[in-house]
């Protein structure tokens, strides 16, 4: 057997195991997630892969010193529950639903988050004074809608607990 | 005489797909590794249209042949004798599918169920699941069964009975009923009608305190730490005196 064929065979196999491997290995991942709607999200499995998995939900400390807060509202629980933010701060919201339209309400205040399933809102908003805000859906999503509430804790920035970038605050800890 | 020759340079060529190989391995290690630190799956069910086809094609006979395995513990109506262990007869199959499927991927923790759901393949727990759907709930007093349970006190009842029907709506508690039916059904939400007051108490309090933690977006656990000790009392006493059933249903006429 001649050396170059046995290189030409292995080469080409190589090559040939390596597509079928980066699509199951999911590395091609980074690439077509640069093609894909980032705004997009698979409604039924928030709860195993994603953005919206459990540990990443809540209140997350940036570098820049804003905070990003992530929620599901679904039918008919807003998650988390109790939301802690640091009064001031510049908040980006990101929420989405698993199952029917929704919105977020901060009662008392001008936000109105409208949430559909599929896809994520975004909403950019400071809440200046310190207090607790409650929040309710404002889109008639079944027959538990009325009973669809949660609570956003503002606390002044000495109270919001010191958070490396990528930690996580929670009520609970509070 | 080009032997030796040709045999080293083949080697290096082996070596060389040999190092592209581990390259690509420690690559891939190092990208899963790195994608997902921490993450907890409440569960691998995910209520597509697909999963909803598969968890209700089974055959409810070859389920019924599969049942004996189960009537020691939950009963031959689906009714158990003990208070502890759930009742199956006339649940959601979507319900019991769901929990079969996380107790046979330790999502959801048993001494007794995950060995015997580990024990089931694929089509015996949508076949199994179609039987105990199909049975139904009416009295039988020659079934030595726990259900239902003395009613608890009117204060309790009433506690009970507005959680189920109205929720709460200052704190935030959905009104039990909009998920657990009779009003509307969400997949996955087991019927409480019917069900063991110890039981359905358990389960309150293992969902308080994250000791079961195999629901979707964290719904269950959510309501069970908002509601009050004596309200979750409340609650599994109300359902396990099979309060709230059509009259004459399930319980003893009276
Ligand atoms: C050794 C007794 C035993 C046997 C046998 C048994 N189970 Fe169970 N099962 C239990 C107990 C106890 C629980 C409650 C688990 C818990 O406390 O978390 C349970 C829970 C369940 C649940 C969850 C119900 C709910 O409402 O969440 C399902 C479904 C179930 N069993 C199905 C089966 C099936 C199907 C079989 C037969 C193949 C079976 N079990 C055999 C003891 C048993
Ligand atoms: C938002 C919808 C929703 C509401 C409202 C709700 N539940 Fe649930 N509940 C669920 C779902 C979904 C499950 C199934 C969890 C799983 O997938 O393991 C469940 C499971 C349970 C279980 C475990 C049953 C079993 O057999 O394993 C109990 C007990 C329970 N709920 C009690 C209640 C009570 C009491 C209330 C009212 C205070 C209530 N639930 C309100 C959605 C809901
Ligand atoms: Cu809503």
């Amino acid at each position: 057997m001649n050396w170059r064929k046995i290189r030409t065979f292995l080469i080409t196999l190589f090559v040939l195991l390596l597509i079928p491997a980066t699509r199951f290995y999911q590395i091609d991942e980074p690439i077509l997630r640069m093609f894909r709607n980032p705004r997009r999200v698979d409604p039924f499995s928030l709860h195993v892969e994603g953005e919206f998995v459990e540990s990443n939900l809540g209140t997350e400390q940036n570098s820049d010193g804003s905070v990003t807060v992530r929620m599901i509202a679904q039918q008919y629980l807003f998650i988390p529950h109790c939301i802690l933010v640091p009064a001031g701060v510049p908040v980006h919201l990101r929420i989405t639903s698993p199952d029917a339209v929704h919105s977020l309400a901060f009662l008392g205040t001008d936000y109105n988050v409208k949430v559909t399933p599929g896809a994520i809102s975004v909403a950019e908003m400071q809440l200046p004074r310190a207090g607790e805000y409650k929040t309710a859906c404002r889109e008639f999503c079944g027959a538990g809608h009325y009973a669809m509430r949660s609570v956003v804790k503002v606390v002044p920035q000495e109270q919001f607990p010191v958070l490396q970038p990528g930690e996580r605050g929670a009520c609970a800890a509070q | 005489m080009p032997v030796p020759h040709n045999r080293n340079r083949s080697r290096s060529a082996f070596r060389l797909v040999g190092i592209l190989f581990l390259v690509l391995t420690a690559t891939v290690l190092l990208l899963r590794a790195g994608d997902n630190p921490g993450v907890h799956v409440p569960s691998y069910v995910e209520w597509t249209p697909e999963t909803i086809a598969t968890a209700s094609s089974g055959d409810a006979f070859r389920g019924l042949l599969l049942s004996r395995h189960c009537e020691h513990c939950h009963g031959a109506e689906g009714f158990s004798q003990k208070a502890d262990t759930p009742n199956l007869a006339g649940m959601d199959r979507l319900a019991i599918w769901k929990q079969l499927q996380d107790f046979r991927a330790g999502k959801r923790v048993s001494f007794p169920m995950n060995p015997i759901a580990q024990s089931l393949s694929t089509k015996d727990v949508a076949d199994v699941v179609a039987y105990y759907a199909k049975l139904p709930v009416f009295y039988d007093p020659d079934d030595h069964r726990a259900f239902p349970e003395p009613a608890p006190d009117p204060v309790r009842k009433g506690v009970a009975w507005r959680l189920i029907n109205f929720g709460d709506g200052e704190r935030g508690i959905p009104p039990c009923q909009a998920c657990h039916g009779p009003v509307a059904y969400r997949p996955g939400a087991p019927a409480l009608l019917t069900q063991n007051g110890p039981y359905l108490l358990e389960q309150l309090e293992a969902f308080a305190n994250d000791k079961r933690a195999n629901d979707i977006n964290e719904a269950m656990r959510t309501i069970a730490q908002l509601l009050t000790d004596d309200e979750r009392h409340a609650l599994a006493e109300y359902y396990g005196a099979g309060l709230g059933m059509n009259p004459g249903s399930a319980v003893a006429p009276r």
